[in-house]
């Protein structure tokens, strides 16, 4: 799917004429990235790369223009069990237009980073900042997550909440080894800036990127050694819950055991001492209920 | 008080993590109860677990309901949660 945009007065908005020179080629056809190897001469494993999740950020120049492979936050789906995954998006910037290359349709464009588009080398910095905001959206997620789990493993016995933790983990991995990817590639585009015609302002804002991608490596480098450390005191407090239960039944099981006994003692087909007493049965209901409190009286005692 | 209403999914990735979360923190602030419901499933939606396990996708049809003093304010709140788009 291709949807065309342009630049007009510092904004970027859908192409009237069908033209534009900013083109977002969303999971792109067969006939589409033909077009783009073809045509445009875009390197077929780059372009392969921008969709692939596991490629690396990375900044590669071409005779005609410069190729950006980024990491971004996936979209979260239901069926992801709790698993934040990452993608990867390829911006091919030559002197006339840009070239955007997705795996999925997810909205572009929004946020107040994208008010103001000095240039199409501005509007790829800014994709690259919008993707470490996007990492810093889901930390917090991810953060709320492991709270409202934790909150669910104080009262569970079930591995479920257990396991969508070690789910968490897992995206913080995942989100570690992307946005250290990303922070090689704006330390590449800062380092050659000047080649790809980067100046002024866009200098500056390439320094708040690093700044605020670090940052944001850093969050999610403590996230995951926070859950790391305190994923065997949370398998703990599930096993000891489940002790808890089993201890429970258990007293439930002998305090019913020892006046069955009593009961079934009285019950033989047998001759007794007092079997035609006119009180009996309750004797031996008063004998049940002494065995009840004989036990509880141990269990007290023994502090079980 | 209990107010009802249906609202579309319009995302392109559905109802992912980040306007769950803003869902769930927009509902916990209020006193009411709020429930969603995609087709024959129903969650909490002041919980975050529950909201991200609903698979809404786009164009899916969610039933809002909320009680309690401020259920109008909360159905305001989480409809417009669900309309704003994000990246």
């Amino acid at each position: 799917m291709l949807q065309r945009m342009e630049l007009v007065d510092l904004k970027l908005v859908p192409s009237e004429n069908g033209e534009g020179n900013v083109y977002v080629y969303i999971n792109p056809s067969e006939e589409e990235r033909k077009y783009l190897v073809d045509a445009l001469k875009l390197d077929e494993h780059t372009l392969s790369s921008a969709l692939d999740p596991d490629e690396q950020a990375r900044l590669e120049f071409e005779p005609e223009h410069t190729a950006i492979i980024l990491k971004r936050p996936r979209n979260y789906s239901s069926e992801d069990r709790f698993v934040f995954r990452i993608a990867s998006a390829g911006l091919f910037l030559f002197a006339d237009k840009l070239i955007v290359v997705l795996g999925d349709n997810v909205p572009l464009f929004l946020g107040k980073q994208f008010l103001r588009i000095a240039s199409l080398q501005d509007l790829a910095l800014k994709m690259i900042y919008s993707s470490t905001a996007h990492f810093l959206e889901h930390l917090k997620i991810i953060n709320m997550v492991s709270d409202a789990l934790e909150e669910q493993i104080n009262t569970s016995m079930h591995n479920k909440y257990l396991l969508n933790l070690f789910s968490l983990e897992k995206s913080l991995v995942y989100y570690l080894n992307g946005l250290s990817s990303n922070s090689r590639l704006i330390e590449r585009v800062k380092h050659n800036a000047a080649k790809m015609g980067i100046g002024g302002e866009s200098l500056e804002f390439l320094d708040d990127m690093a700044i605020e991608n670090g940052q944001c490596y850093e969050q999610a480098e403590i996230y995951s050694n926070i859950l790391a450390s305190m994923m065997d005191a949370r398998v703990s407090i599930v096993s000891n819950n489940l002790n808890w239960l089993m201890k429970t039944l258990n007293i439930i099981t002998i305090a019913i055991m020892l006046p069955t006994l009593v009961v079934s003692i009285f019950s033989m087909n047998v001759s007794f001492p007092g079997k035609d007493h006119p009180g009996m049965f309750w004797i031996i209901m008063g004998l049940a209920l002494v065995s009840v409190v004989l036990v509880r009286t141990v269990w007290w005692w023994k502090k079980w | 008080m209990v107010v009802h209403r249906t609202v579309v999914v319009t995302n392109p990735a559905g109802l992912h993590a980040r306007p769950s979360a803003a869902i769930a923190q927009a509902v916990r602030r209020l006193r009411a109860k709020v429930e969603i419901r995609n087709r024959n499933e129903v969650v909490d939606a002041g919980n975050i677990l529950e909201i991200m396990t609903l698979g809404a996708a786009q164009g899916a049809e969610l039933q809002v309901t909320a009680k309690g003093p401020d259920a109008e304010l909360a159905l305001d709140a989480v409809i417009a949660e669900m309309a704003k788009r994000y990246e």
